[in-house]
C-alpha cells in the first residue's frame, strides 16, 4: 500500500509540479517574427531549469529577456532559466520571451500552436499558445 | 438670514471651484516646444504612395513613433499603443489628428512588408501610415530626432536565412501642426489616456 502511493506521488510530482499556464502568441506572416509569452509555475518544492522551447511554427526558436539599457531596448538570448520550488515566472512583453523567428505560416488571432518546453527535471512538457492582439 | 448667507458661500465657493478647474485645464503646458529639424524627405507608405516628410502632416498634430516589423517583442507593443490611442481619439470625436510609424529597417521594411505588418493587427489606415524609403533620408530623421537603432550580430537558421535584431529607442513622440516637438513617452509603456490628454491640449 505505501509503495503504490509513493508511486502515485512520484507519477504526481512528475505531472504536476510544472504548468504552463495562459500561453499566447503574438499575430505575425509568414517569414516574419514573434513571440511566445505564458506563466511558468513550479508547485513542488524542487527547483528546475526551462533550457529549451520547440515548436514547428518556426525555423528558429530561442529563449529571449528584453532589457532597458538607459532608454534603449535590447534584446538578448539566455541560455536556460532557472525556477525555484514554489515559484511562478511570468514570461511577458517587454521582458522574457520565446522567440519564434522565421515563421513557417501566417499566425492569425485565433490560431492555435503547439510548443514543447524542455526541463533538465520535469522532461519534455507539451502547451498550445493561441495567438491573440497585442 | 443665517442660512441664506452660508447658501451664498456655498455658491460662491462653488463658483470659485469651476474657475480655477477652467482655468487649470486651458494654462496646461506641453513640456517641449522644439523645431522637428527635417523637412523634405520623401517617403513611401504602407500602399507606396509618396509622403513628404512631415511637410505632408503640416497642419494636423502627428503622434509619431518608429519601428521595424522584425521586431518580436517592442514594437509591436508601441503599434498597439498607438493604434489604442487612434480608437481613443476617434471615440473621444477629436479631428486632425494623424499617427506615423517610420521604420528603421528600410532595407527590409518595403511598403508591402509595413502592409502585412498592418493588415495582421488590423489598423485603421485612414489617419495611420506606416512609412519607409531611401535609408538616407530615413537616417536625416533618426539622427534630428535622437532615435537610435543599432543592427545587432547577424546569426543564421537552419535553412540559411539571415536574422539580425535592433538594440532601439522606444519612443513616441507628439509633434504639433506646426511641426514642433511638443512632449514624448516610452513607446511600449505609454499610457494611452496621458497622451489623448496632451493631444486634447492641442485642440482640433
Ligand atoms: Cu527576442
Amino acid at each position: 500500500m505505501i509503495f503504490l502511493l509513493s508511486i502515485l506521488t512520484i507519477l504526481n510530482y512528475n505531472s504536476n509540479s510544472i504548468e504552463i499556464n495562459n500561453a499566447w502568441v503574438r499575430p505575425a506572416g509568414k517569414g516574419m517574427n514573434s513571440a511566445l509569452y505564458f506563466e511558468l509555475k513550479n508547485s513542488s518544492a524542487n527547483s528546475d531549469e526551462l533550457f529549451k522551447v520547440s515548436s514547428n511554427a518556426a525555423e528558429l526558436v530561442q529563449l529571449h529577456k528584453t532589457v532597458n539599457k538607459n532608454g534603449l531596448m535590447e534584446m538578448k538570448e539566455i541560455k536556460s532559466l532557472k525556477i525555484n520550488g514554489n515559484q511562478t515566472i511570468k514570461f511577458a512583453p517587454g521582458g522574457y520571451h520565446v522567440m519564434l523567428i522565421k515563421l513557417k505560416k501566417d499566425l492569425k488571432t485565433g490560431n492555435k500552436i503547439g510548443f514543447k518546453f524542455y526541463f533538465k527535471k520535469a522532461g519534455i512538457i507539451k502547451a498550445d499558445a493561441v495567438v491573440k492582439s497585442y | 438670514m443665517k442660512s441664506k448667507n452660508i447658501h451664498t458661500r456655498i455658491s460662491i465657493i462653488f463658483f470659485i471651484s469651476i474657475l480655477i478647474t477652467f482655468f487649470y485645464g486651458c494654462g496646461k503646458k506641453l513640456p517641449e516646444d522644439i523645431p522637428i529639424g527635417v523637412k523634405d524627405i520623401v517617403l513611401l507608405n504602407q500602399d507606396s504612395s509618396r509622403i513628404i516628410f512631415p511637410d505632408s502632416f503640416k497642419g494636423k498634430t502627428l503622434l509619431l513613433s518608429f519601428i521595424y516589423t522584425n521586431c518580436p517583442d517592442i514594437c509591436p507593443m508601441t503599434t498597439h499603443n498607438m493604434q489604442l490611442i487612434q480608437q481613443q481619439v476617434k471615440k473621444e470625436g477629436i479631428d486632425n489628428v494623424e499617427f506615423v510609424e517610420i521604420s528603421f529597417d528600410p532595407l527590409r521594411d518595403t511598403p508591402s512588408k509595413l502592409k502585412e505588418f498592418g493588415d495582421i493587427r488590423d489598423i485603421d489606415y485612414n489617419n495611420f501610415n506606416f512609412l519607409t524609403g531611401n535609408p538616407v533620408g530615413i537616417k536625416s530623421i533618426l539622427n534630428n530626432m535622437n532615435i537610435l537603432a543599432l543592427p545587432g550580430d547577424t546569426t543564421e537558421t537552419k535553412s540559411g536565412s539571415k536574422i539580425y535584431f535592433f538594440t532601439h529607442t522606444d519612443r513616441i513622440t507628439l509633434i504639433d501642426k506646426n511641426g514642433r516637438i511638443r512632449n514624448e513617452y516610452r513607446g511600449s509603456k505609454a499610457n494611452i489616456q496621458a497622451v489623448v490628454n496632451d493631444i486634447k491640449i492641442l485642440g482640433d
